[in-house]
């Protein structure tokens, strides 16, 4: 058992007090960051850095890591009550969670999360300890090409995760890959649509995007809305999901852990990836695909099972490689540094304590996140309950200074606003935000993976069909558009047929094809 | 009358901004004369997210500056345009010692070359405190690639190399070395070190050039090979790498960091700062993290800074001038 006693070892490190209780600190300050809109565990880990010096290597990271992960979890309660994702990570819990707030069903979103979210952290763990260094060379096979077929494929399965129709869907993409292009050219770092302005300089921060179009347009929204009258007391409902939510969630949680775990070791735009494939995955695999985006369990389910899965499979990389796959892993990394651990291919055999302690921590870590989470539900739910009068205004100042602490720049405090105002406007107009943010953050990996894949292919397009990943990925987008052009067709004659048949009022709406039953011909014969 | 109404609540906004922006610039007055200072917390800005390198140097020699100095040593992470929006927030406040920032060479060496910004913060907009370090960087190769030697790159065709973005170090180094061994290579620019070495090791690129510090760990396990350095003499972590200069191409390109301040600052706020980071830069702690990471010392005083970055911001454009290399419009 030359594998496993590290590994068991790896517990005995974990189970010393007070690693117990750095890492008891570490989640509760992730969530409690998660739950504040804007400031991420980045900007956490960064200021709590100076606190660690003196602690134990082992144990800091223990601590840093459970912020980390801890976050993850919080940031799913801002995303369901308000509509203000925090994170990439948690914008498409943002479309059917906040819906299920607004029917009452909270409580059940907020449940289905936790233990969501706890299943694919644990999956991956288990995972991680098993299978890490036979994973971490998948890191390495995405290269360019591969990243830019997947954001191709990202960005065609942004256009079904609205409810609204397909070509309203598009638009929005559109605008937010456009809204990606601003600041400094990837590759040659001119400047690109911003005005003469430093500020624009490095682009829009993604938080900025949707903490504007999403969360400040959304209160915008409301309030107008309460000029007309006093809205309804928001019931809050059960506040545990009942044994259908999870039955109805049983297959999401499975299928996202796959995906979350997967796409997590890649580096950049993993789990945002990930939890936008799992809200498609189960939108396509759904029995009735059209209750996504009013109020489906399983949209809630499936991406925040996706992105804790992701958020855990994302050290992979960094523990095993020495490559940090995101922004915060980029600080952990510093922060190993700074105790004297080089994180790199030979860290689990020169450092195995380490390891396998911080890796063995998160279980316990995830466990305590399940046991503090649901109880707080109730609490947190409460929040609904407050006037909007009084929530609206404490609201925006939370997420002002969560918006300052990205950068620590006043600029971006206007620029929320501004975007705030786009977000209402959008809403009032029957337009989602949903697609134009998730489309923005693909944007930037679209254009400059696409761009240093032409500097390697000689500018030769059909260098992509020489990289087996990229070309299994460009076949399965273009399988995507032609199963929905097929679908499309069939329901149009469908349509048409049944125009004639009967009455001309009953003929269906023209929604994205997306939206349809399974075989919708079959009920026009 | 509704416009007016959001004209002046964007006023309103607008006058709170400038406050708030207030905050952080004014109060100088109370330190004025080194005699006291300092009398309050020492702010050190760094130009770049956290994690990266000058963000660990910054952070290392706050840690052992503390108590020379006397004064907390809070660090912030102003990230944006390669440093400039950190560069021109602190270089345009009070020259009184309590706000400075840690910058690199490159964006005063390289970035002229690769973007031309009629309004880049220029040497003549700093006063510059005390060098810190310097990094060399090392071009490295996948163990599984053909390429053994740098002559063995050189001699190739369509070589395309990463590089870890616009206007660094590692771009200039090998645009320099392409360039004068009349090689055709293609530069691929990645975001940052960390996804330029990913495309290496994955063998996205053909060869690439990084920090010491970043290939380290994978040159020691056997994932990458070292090729050349572009150092001036061998590096104490790899001695058996060449150096371009050995190899008969008279390039030297490194990294350097320096403490910077607000252009007029007084001589004896100058002083104490340097002296207090010169008995940081002593202390164990400071110099197990340089040795770690293989940072190397360059802890000059503040004019040999200045000389230092005017050299290499002249030799390099005169350099690629000579070349004929277009750093802005390489493909």
């Amino acid at each position: 058992m030359d594998f496993l006693s590290p590994v068991l070892a790896g517990f005995g490190v974990v189970f010393q007090p007070e690693n117990l209780l750095y890492c008891l600190l570490g989640v509760t300050l992730g969530m409690l960051v998660g739950v504040l809109p804007g400031l991420g565990p980045a900007a956490t880990i960064a200021i709590l850095l100076p606190v660690t010096y003196n602690i134990e290597p082992t144990s800091a990271i223990i601590m840093l890591a459970g912020i980390f992960y801890g976050a993850q979890y919080g940031g799913t309660i801002t995303s369901v009550l308000l509509r203000l994702p925090g994170e990439a990570s948690s914008v498409v819990t943002a479309i059917d969670g906040h819906e299920l707030a607004k029917q009452g069903r909270a409580g059940a979103a907020l449940g289905i999360a936790a233990i969501g979210s706890f299943v694919g952290a644990t999956i991956a763990i288990v995972a991680m300890t098993f299978v890490a260094p036979l994973v971490a060379g998948f890191a390495l096979d995405f290269g360019p090409a591969e990243y830019t077929m997947l954001a191709l494929l990202g960005v065609l399965l942004v256009t079904t995760l609205g409810s609204g129709s397909a070509a309203r869907s598009l638009l929005m993409a559109a605008v937010g890959l456009l809204l990606a292009t601003i600041g400094q050219d990837p590759l040659l770092g001119t400047a690109r649509f911003t005005f003469g302005s430093d500020e624009l300089l490095d682009g829009i921060d993604f938080v900025i995007v949707a903490m504007g179009v999403f969360g400040v347009g959304e209160i915008l929204y409301n309030l107008e809305s309460l000029r007309h009258r006093t809205p309804p007391p928001v019931k809050v409902g059960s506040v545990y999901p009942t044994r259908k939510d999870l039955a109805e969630s049983k297959g999401a949680v499975a299928r996202g852990s796959l995906t979350g775990f997967l796409l997590g070791i890649l580096p950049g735009g993993g789990a945002t990836m990930s939890s936008m494939v799992a809200y498609a995955v189960e939108k396509r695999s759904a029995k009735r695909p059209e209750r996504f985006g009013k109020g489906a369990i399983e949209g809630v389910a499936g991406p925040e099972t996706a992105n804790n899965a992701a958020a855990t499979s994302s050290f992979i990389p960094l523990l095993s490689l020495g490559i940090p796959a995101n922004a915060t892993m980029a600080i952990m990394f510093g922060a190993l540094l700074l105790q004297g651990v080089t994180p790199g291919p030979l860290l689990v055999d020169e450092e195995p304590e380490l390891f396998w302690g911080v890796v063995n921590s998160m279980y316990v870590g995830n466990l305590l996140l399940l046991a503090m989470s649901l109880p707080l539900i109730g609490i947190f739910v409460r929040i609904l309950r407050v006037q909007p009068a009084i929530l609206a205004p404490l609201t925006i100042l939370v997420t002002m200074i969560g918006v300052y602490t990205v950068r620590n720049n006043v600029f971006d405090m206007f620029l929320v606003i501004a975007l705030g105002v786009v977000g209402y406007l959008l809403k009032k107009t029957g337009f989602e935000p949903g697609p134009l943010v998730l489309a923005f953050v693909l944007g930037g990996i679209l254009e400059s993976a696409f761009r240093r894949s032409m500097r390697t292919f000689d500018g030769e397009l059909s260098g992509f069909l020489t990289q087996p990943i990229a070309a299994s990925l460009l076949g399965a987008i273009v399988v995507l558009i032609l199963l929905s052009l097929w679908r499309a067709i069939r329901t149009h004659r469908a349509a048409t047929k049944k125009e004639t048949d009967v009455t001309p009022a009953e003929h269906q709406p023209e929604d994205g094809d997306e939206q349809r039953d399974e075989h919708p011909a079959e009920h026009a014969r | 009358m509704r416009i007016p109404s959001t004209i002046r609540a964007a006023a309103v906004l607008a006058a709170g901004a400038l406050a708030l922006t207030g905050c952080s610039v004014q109060g100088g007055g109370s330190g004025e004369g080194g005699g006291d200072y300092p009398s309050r917390p020492v702010e050190f800005t760094v130009p770049t997210e956290p994690g990266g390198s000058t963000d660990l140097i910054t952070r290392a020699l706050a840690k052992s500056l503390e108590e020379p100095l006397g004064a907390q040593i809070p660090v912030v992470n102003k990230p944006g345009a390669n440093g400039k929006i950190a560069g021109k927030d602190v270089f345009s406040g009070n020259p009184d010692g309590y706000r400075v920032a840690v910058m690199p060479q490159s964006l005063f060496a390289v970035g002229p070359l690769v973007v031309d910004d009629p309004d880049a913060i220029t040497l003549e907009d700093m006063t510059f405190v005390k060098g810190l370090t310097v990094e060399d960087y090392v071009m490295v190769v996948p163990s599984g690639s053909r390429f053994k030697t740098v002559e063995d790159v050189l001699a190739a065709d369509g070589v395309k190399y990463g590089t870890s973005g616009a206007g660094t170090g590692n771009q200039l180094a090998q645009a320099l070395l392409f360039g004068s061994a009349k090689v055709d290579a293609t530069a691929v620019p990645f975001d940052g070190g960390g996804p330029q070495l990913t495309a290496v090791l994955g063998g996205k690129v053909d060869v690439g050039t990084v920090h010491v510090a970043e290939a380290y760990e994978q040159i020691q396990a056997g994932a990458l090979r070292p090729l050349v350095a572009f150092s001036k003499e061998r590096l104490k972590a790899l001695p058996e790498v060449p150096t371009a200069t050995e190899s008969g191409y008279d390039i030297v390109v490194d990294q350097r960091r320096f403490v910077a301040a607000p252009p007029g600052l007084p001589t004896d706020v100058r002083d104490t700062l340097a002296s207090a980071i010169d008995k940081a830069v002593a202390s164990p702690e400071y110099g197990k993290l340089l040795e770690d990471n293989h940072i190397g010392r360059w802890e000059v005083g503040g004019d040999a800074v200045g000389k230092q970055l005017k050299s290499a911001r002249d030799g390099f454009r005169a350099m690629t001038e000579r070349l004929g290399i277009d750093l802005s419009g390489q493909s």
